[in-house]
């Protein structure tokens, strides 16, 4: 178990060493000169070089990737570990940034999940069981639908009959949990549903045709011939086994989420990771984009670790080799 | 001979000493302010400040210069007064030197008193690379500023003197008679050496202002709070109304619109920061409440079409000329948002530059005058159709989509080219790409046409990469010299005429062709007192007069 547990974790670290090499490559090809953008307007060619030499771009790819990569590991030039370069637009420290506004990904990603992850087993599990009834057709139609229809215009919808017409809700604005709890769930409430409502539907098909499959395996039909209860044979045998494939989207969906849901945060105007990310591009914000994008990649890659460790727990077929 | 001169100009008047403007009359001291935006700040360092509405934030907020800008509605906006020191200035050796003196009782938020050396240090720090994106005015005409590279490495800047803790004086190159209008620029305000944080002094400015900070989430929300060492006695210009002002950095413009429309609890004492959506219009202007709420002030800025004026085609003179006459600046107009996102400009200059009155030389109706194009073309002897490319934004689209169709009336055939925003400047600022046209913009620093005409056409300014203010790449001897001449003038009244009428003589050369006169659309709250777009802060609402209502 540590020595595949080691394995994977170096692989994890080669993976996002990787990612950040492409990436950075990337941005270096890129015809944007952050120098020109810090320097103003009417700048000399003279007073850019300065800027540029002073931000430190005069240097070659090589030798800048190397100062990033060991400042990552440990730090430099008094910007402590872990160090991901500091913003072109206000100077703060990548990690800083991320980690103020880490809480408002997570607070958005964990709630939604918990919402998707609930209705969309269980519209999934009741379809499967019902399958072909008229209850059956009709989540499958409602998931079918609320798949379809994109992030934003659903967020849109809400907007407007939650918030503006029948004033229902306020317009979201974020509060921290610690502070206070009602306000925060209050104004996560929409942000959450219009999530949820894409991710359940697509859980709740995919559940669906995962626990039919499970539910015609003849270790199942034993199950019952055997005299167990109905819901002992759903719930233990059937749903254990029709999950795996759900805990190893959800994995990834979440590790996905946590690095910012730029479109929701977006529209709700919530100071997550996902509105950082949206202002950077903008603003070609460079070390932020990279900053995001190393995130985005360390919590899927982590969720993918963290899922293959799961499997073991649902189903026992599963060994570490 | 000490030759002291009054340096101020019909618009250049001094304010009666000590007491604050009155106040909005239906305006109380108290209350918090919200400004709602959907951005963060770029720069508060006031030695990086160089932009509109965060200049007009952070000098009416957090600093103060040594002269200012009245904050009054209308044309009474674009006259200076003092600020920091007791007058506009005082000019010496026949204009090349200028002495400003500092009030007394002038105090940072900790209580310690501002002394001219700290205005000196902001000046020098503003020259360090490691410090950039900050106006630049000072530094083409204060003396040895050509090789000083700030303070961090080159010490002290010799040409600015602190002979005392309440006098500067500034030791210029050349003769220059609008200095006092540098002077309301944020580089002229005070940083104590020992409270600078070089790039870190943008996240947390140590206040000279009303207000100081209290907390700064960089993109989610800032709080300020009173300075309590501020006095009002010292300052005729800053109301300082609301107890606290709260910006909420990040949400969505619609989103924005769409709660002050609602005007509903908090957000009846809030403001937006940025321009409400062309989308929103319709909601605003049809509703006899919202409209009254709404604001939409010139913005001192002028929309062009640059060409490349040292490449075919538009290396000729006359085919630029007959382009003047092709556009149809309505139709621009119109997928803009109407007249209610701008007036069609007929000078590079906006009205507030040319005596409050649209200046018109060539006389070009609205929609254009083809036949005239034509003609034009015929004599120019390029022959159509005749390609060119168009460089434009992403989200200036069906803008170019509305010029590209006006041209093809008159046999030029435009290619658009659009760029993502963040690579847009670069690209059309790079000398050795840039090629045929590109729409961009440019804004009036102080009410002179010495902040526009000279950074748009004066072949000087330009740099290889970078290039913002003269994208058309003109470079013509007889407009350079006269730029000089106009900067020689110590008569303001006859410079300012005088750039009106060279405005009027590169409408002939063509090298750009004026669009629209910017508007800016703005919306209060129905409980927010006192607001009013302010002529030189880009139509902004001037943040010195904003308060809650009774």
């Amino acid at each position: 178990m540590i020595l595949y547990l080691g394995k994977r974790v170096l692989a994890v670290a080669g993976v996002l060493l990787v990612i950040c090499a492409v990436t950075f490559t990337i941005f270096y090809v890129l015809p944007t000169d952050p120098a020109v953008h810090a320097c103003g307007k009417t700048c000399s060619s003279e007073q850019i070089a300065l800027v540029r030499q002073e931000m430190g771009l005069d240097r070659p790819i090589h030798e800048q990737f190397a100062a990033y990569v060991s400042g990552i590991a440990a730090g430099r030039d008094g910007c402590a570990f872990p160090c991901f370069g500091y913003s072109y637009q206000n100077s703060l420290p990548v990690w800083d940034l991320l980690t103020d506004r880490m809480a408002v990904s997570v607070s958005l990603a964990l709630g939604a999940a918990l919402l998707w992850l609930t209705v969309g087993v269980l519209i999934g599990v009741a379809s499967a069981l019902r399958k072909g009834s008229a209850l059956d057709r009709t989540l499958m139609a409602g998931t079918l639908a609320s798949a379809s229809v994109p992030v934003y215009f659903t967020a849109m919808i809400l907007l407007l009959v939650l918030v503006q017409y029948l004033e229902f809700l306020p317009y979201p604005d974020y509060r921290p949990l610690t502070e206070d709890p009602v306000g925060w769930a209050t104004n996560l409430l929409l942000p959450w549903v219009t999530l949820a409502s894409l991710y359940a539907a697509m859980y709740a098909r995919q559940t669906r045709s995962s626990m039919i499959e499970t539910m015609g395996q003849p270790y199942i039909r034993t199950a019952r011939a055997k005299g167990l209860h109905e819901r002992t044979v759903v719930t233990k045998h059937g749903m254990r086994s029709a999950l795996t494939p759900i805990v190893t989207i959800f994995g990834m969906d979440l590790g996905g989420l946590l690095a910012g849901a730029v479109i929701t945060e977006h529209v709700f105007g919530l100071p997550g990771i996902g509105q950082l990310t949206y202002d950077a591009i903008f603003k070609a914000d460079q070390p932020v984009m990279l900053g995001v994008t190393l995130l985005a990649a360390f919590f899927i890659t982590v969720a993918n670790l963290v899922v293959d460790l799961v499997y073991a727990g649902i189903d026992p077929r599963v060994r570490y080799a | 001979m000490h030759k002291k001169l009054l340096a101020a100009g019909v618009l250049m008047t001094v304010a009666a000493c000590g007491g604050t403007a009155a106040p909005a009359a239906d305006a109380a001291k108290g209350g918090t302010l919200t400004i709602l935006s959907n951005q963060d700040f770029e720069h508060l360092d006031p030695a990086r400040n160089w932009t509109m509405p965060q200049m007009d934030f952070g000098l009416r907020y957090l600093y103060r210069s040594l002269v200012t800008f009245k904050a009054e509605p209308g044309a009474a906006s674009l006259e200076i007064v003092p600020d920091l020191a007791t007058t506009t200035g005082e000019m010496s050796d026949g204009g090349r030197t200028w002495t400003f003196t500092l009030k007394e009782g002038l105090k940072y938020e900790d209580g310690s008193p501002i002394k001219s050396a700290d205005i000196k240090y902001n000046l020098e720090r503003s020259f360090a690379p490691e410090l950039p994106g900050g106006p630049n005015y000072h530094k083409s005409v204060l003396v040895g500023a050509e090789k000083y590279t700030g303070p961090y490495k080159d010490g002290e800047l010799a040409s600015i003197a602190t002979p005392d803790e309440k006098t500067i004086v500034f030791k210029l190159k050349r003769q220059v008679a609008e200095f006092p209008y540098y002077t309301t620029l944020p580089s002229f305000s005070p940083v104590p050496k020992a409270k600078d944080t070089k790039e870190q002094y943008d996240n947390r400015v140590f206040s000279s202002g009303p207000y100081k900070i209290e907390t700064y989430s960089r993109g989610k929300e800032m709080v300020l709070v009173r300075n309590e060492h501020w006095a009002s006695a010292t300052d005729t210009t800053r109301q300082a109304l609301p107890e606290k002002i709260v910006v909420k950095q990040g949400l969505r413009q619609s989103v924005i619109d769409d709660r002050l429309i609602a005007d509903q609890g908090e957000d009846q004492t809030a403001v937006t920061y940025a321009d409400v959506n062309g989308e929103s219009f319709a909601k605003i202007l049809n509703n006899p409440k919202v409209r009254s709420r709404f604001h939409n002030e010139i913005r001192g800025c002028t929309d062009v079409i640059a060409m490349n004026t040292q490449k075919p085609p538009f290396d000729n003179a006359k085919f630029r000329l007959a382009l003047q006459y092709a556009i149809d600046k309505e139709a621009y107009q119109t997928v803009k948002g109407g007249p209610a996102a701008g007036e069609i400009a007929t000078a590079y200059l906006p009205p507030a530059l040319s005596g409050g009155t649209p200046h018109d030389t060539l006389k070009v109706p609205p929609t254009g005058d083809i036949e005239r194009a034509k003609q034009l073309i015929a004599e120019s002897g390029v022959s159509t159709p005749v390609k060119v490319t168009l460089h434009s934004s992403t989200g200036e689209k069906n803008a170019a989509t509305a010029l590209q169709e006006s041209l093809k009336r008159v046999g030029v055939e435009v290619e658009i080219n659009s760029y993502d925003p963040s690579v847009y400047y670069d690209t059309i600022g790079d000398t050795s790409k840039f090629e045929g046209m590109a729409t961009y913009g440019w804004c009036q620093d102080y009410p002179s046409g010495s902040s526009f005409i000279p950074m748009m056409f004066d072949g000087r300014t330009i740099t290889k990469r970078g290039n913002s203010g003269n994208v058309a790449l003109f470079k013509d001897k007889a407009t350079m010299d006269r730029i000089d001449e106009i900067y020689a003038m110590t008569d303001l009244k006859a410079a300012n005429q005088a750039w009106v009428d060279l405005d009027a003589q590169i409408m002939q050369k063509a090298p750009m062709i004026p669009l629209l006169w910017e508007r800016k659309p703005l919306l209060t709250g129905s409980k927010v007192a006192g607001a009013f777009g302010h002529l030189i802060w880009s139509g902004q609402f001037d943040y010195a007069t904003l308060g809650i209502k009774k």
